[in-house]
C-alpha cells in the first residue's frame, strides 16, 4: 500500500473526502509555514492525496507544520490538515530525537516525566544549541519524582 | 464547585507555575479541583494515529467516569484532546478560561489594577482553533485587562502560532515565528499555554512573559504575581 493510502487509513478521513476540495487555497494563505518564507500550499498535498500520489517526508509542509489549525479555520469543508501531517510523519517515520523520547517516556511511565525526556534527547540538545537558553529555562525546573500509571 | 482537574504532564513537571495558579485563583474563589485519579498522558500532538491518540484520553475519561461530571484541564493540548476523545459528550470538558466569566469577577475582591500597564493577551492556537473544541469566550483576557485598568495591545497576534510545537524539532522555526509575534505585541506577553509560555519566554529579552494566572493573583492582590 502507497505511503499516502496508509497516512489517511491514521486519520478520521477517507481518501475521496478530499474530493470535496475547492482549489481556494485559503489554507496557502494563512498558513504559519509561509511565515518561514518557504513556500507551501496544503491544497497541492491534499490534492496528491486524493490522486494516491506520495507527499515526500521532506516536503515543507510535512517538516515544519506547526500544528496551529489556522488551514482548518479558514477551509469552508475545516478539513484538519495538521492531522493528516502528524499521520504522514509517522508514516515516514521522520520523528524527531526529542519526540522518540516523549513517546518514550509514555510507554515506561504513561506520563511525559521531563527529566528523563532531557536525559534522553540530551545528545541532539547539546548539538542543536539549546544549552544557550538554560538559564531562561530556570523557573521551569523542579523535582519530582516519576508517578507510574497502572496499567489497564 | 468542585471540579474534575486534570492538570496533564507539563503542568507537573516545566509548567508547575500555571498549575499552581490555577488552584490558588479557584482556592480564593471557594472552588475545589480534584485531581483524576491515576491519570495518564494525553498524547499532545504527538502521535499521527487519531484512534490511538484518542485512546489516551478515552482512558482518562474512563477514571473520571463516576467520580466527576465537569472537568478542567487548563492545557491547551489536554484541553483538545479529552474534549475530542469525549464523542458522546457525557462530560463537560471545560477550560479555564471559560470559567472566568461575569460572575466569576463579580465575586472576586480585587485588591489591585493594572493602570498604567501594557499587556499583550496572547491565546496562541489551540484554544481558539478548530472551531469544534474552541474557547467559548475568546476575548476574556482583553476584557480582564481592560476591566482592571490595563491597557491592551497586539490584537492582530493574538491567534498568530508562536512554533512551540517545533521547539525541540527545528528550534530555528520557533525562533522565527515567535519573534514575528513579540515585535508585534508591546508590554507584558500574557499567555495561557505552557508551549507558548516556553516559546516566548525564550525568545523574549528583557520582554516580560506571565500567564494569566499570574495576572490574576497579581489583581486579586498578590504583589510578587507579575
Amino acid at each position: 500500500m502507497p505511503k499516502t493510502d496508509r497516512a489517511i487509513e491514521l486519520t478520521d478521513y477517507e481518501r475521496q473526502d478530499f474530493s470535496v476540495c475547492l482549489g481556494c487555497k485559503i489554507c496557502a494563505s494563512v498558513c504559519t509555514v509561509n511565515d518561514l518564507d518557504l513556500s507551501t500550499n496544503p491544497q497541492e498535498m491534499l490534492q496528491k492525496l486524493f490522486l494516491g500520489k506520495d507527499v515526500a517526508a521532506d516536503d515543507p509542509l510535512v517538516r515544519f507544520c506547526t500544528g496551529c489549525y489556522r488551514c482548518t479555520g479558514a477551509c469552508p469543508w475545516e478539513i484538519r490538515i495538521p492531522d493528516v501531517v502528524r499521520a504522514l510523519r509517522q508514516v515516514h517515520a521522520t520523528e524527531s530525537p526529542f519526540e522518540k523520547a516523549f513517546k518514550g517516556s509514555v510507554a515506561i511511565w504513561g506520563r511525559v516525566y521531563e527529566p528523563y525526556v532531557l536525559m534522553r534527547a540530551a545528545p541532539f540538545l547539546l548539538k542543536g544549541g539549546y544549552i544557550k537558553h538554560m538559564m531562561r529555562w530556570m523557573e521551569y525546573m523542579g523535582i519530582h519524582l516519576p508517578h507510574k500509571v497502572k496499567r489497564t | 464547585m468542585e471540579y474534575g482537574y486534570y492538570p496533564g504532564c507539563s503542568l507537573t513537571g516545566s509548567a508547575h507555575k500555571l498549575d499552581k495558579g490555577i488552584k490558588k485563583v479557584f482556592a480564593k474563589q471557594g472552588h475545589t479541583l480534584k485531581e483524576i485519579p491515576d491519570w495518564n498522558c494525553c498524547g499532545a500532538f504527538e502521535y499521527g494515529d487519531r484512534k490511538e491518540l484518542a485512546g489516551f484520553s478515552k482512558k482518562n475519561l474512563e477514571k473520571a467516569r463516576g467520580h466527576f461530571s465537569e472537568i478542567v484541564a487548563p492545557c491547551p493540548a489536554c484541553y483538545k484532546n479529552l474534549r475530542e476523545a469525549d464523542e458522546k459528550r457525557e462530560f463537560a470538558v471545560t477550560h479555564p478560561l471559560d470559567l472566568f466569566d461575569e460572575a466569576f469577577f463579580a465575586a472576586m475582591k480585587q485588591g489591585k489594577d493594572l493602570k498604567g500597564q501594557v499587556f499583550t493577551p496572547y491565546y496562541g492556537c489551540i484554544l481558539l482553533r478548530p472551531k469544534e473544541t474552541a474557547i467559548r469566550n475568546n476575548t476574556v483576557m482583553e476584557e480582564t485587562i481592560a476591566r482592571f485598568g490595563g491597557d491592551v495591545a497586539g490584537e492582530s497576534i493574538k491567534d498568530r502560532c508562536c512554533g512551540g510545537n517545533q521547539i525541540f524539532i527545528n528550534k530555528s522555526v520557533t525562533e522565527k515565528l515567535s519573534r514575528l509575534i513579540l515585535d508585534k505585541s508591546r508590554g507584558t506577553v500574557v499567555v495561557f499555554c505552557p508551549l507558548c509560555h516556553m516559546a516566548m519566554k525564550t525568545f523574549s529579552g528583557e520582554r516580560k512573559v506571565v500567564y494569566y494566572t499570574d495576572l490574576l493573583l497579581y489583581i486579586m492582590g498578590e504583589n510578587s504575581a507579575l
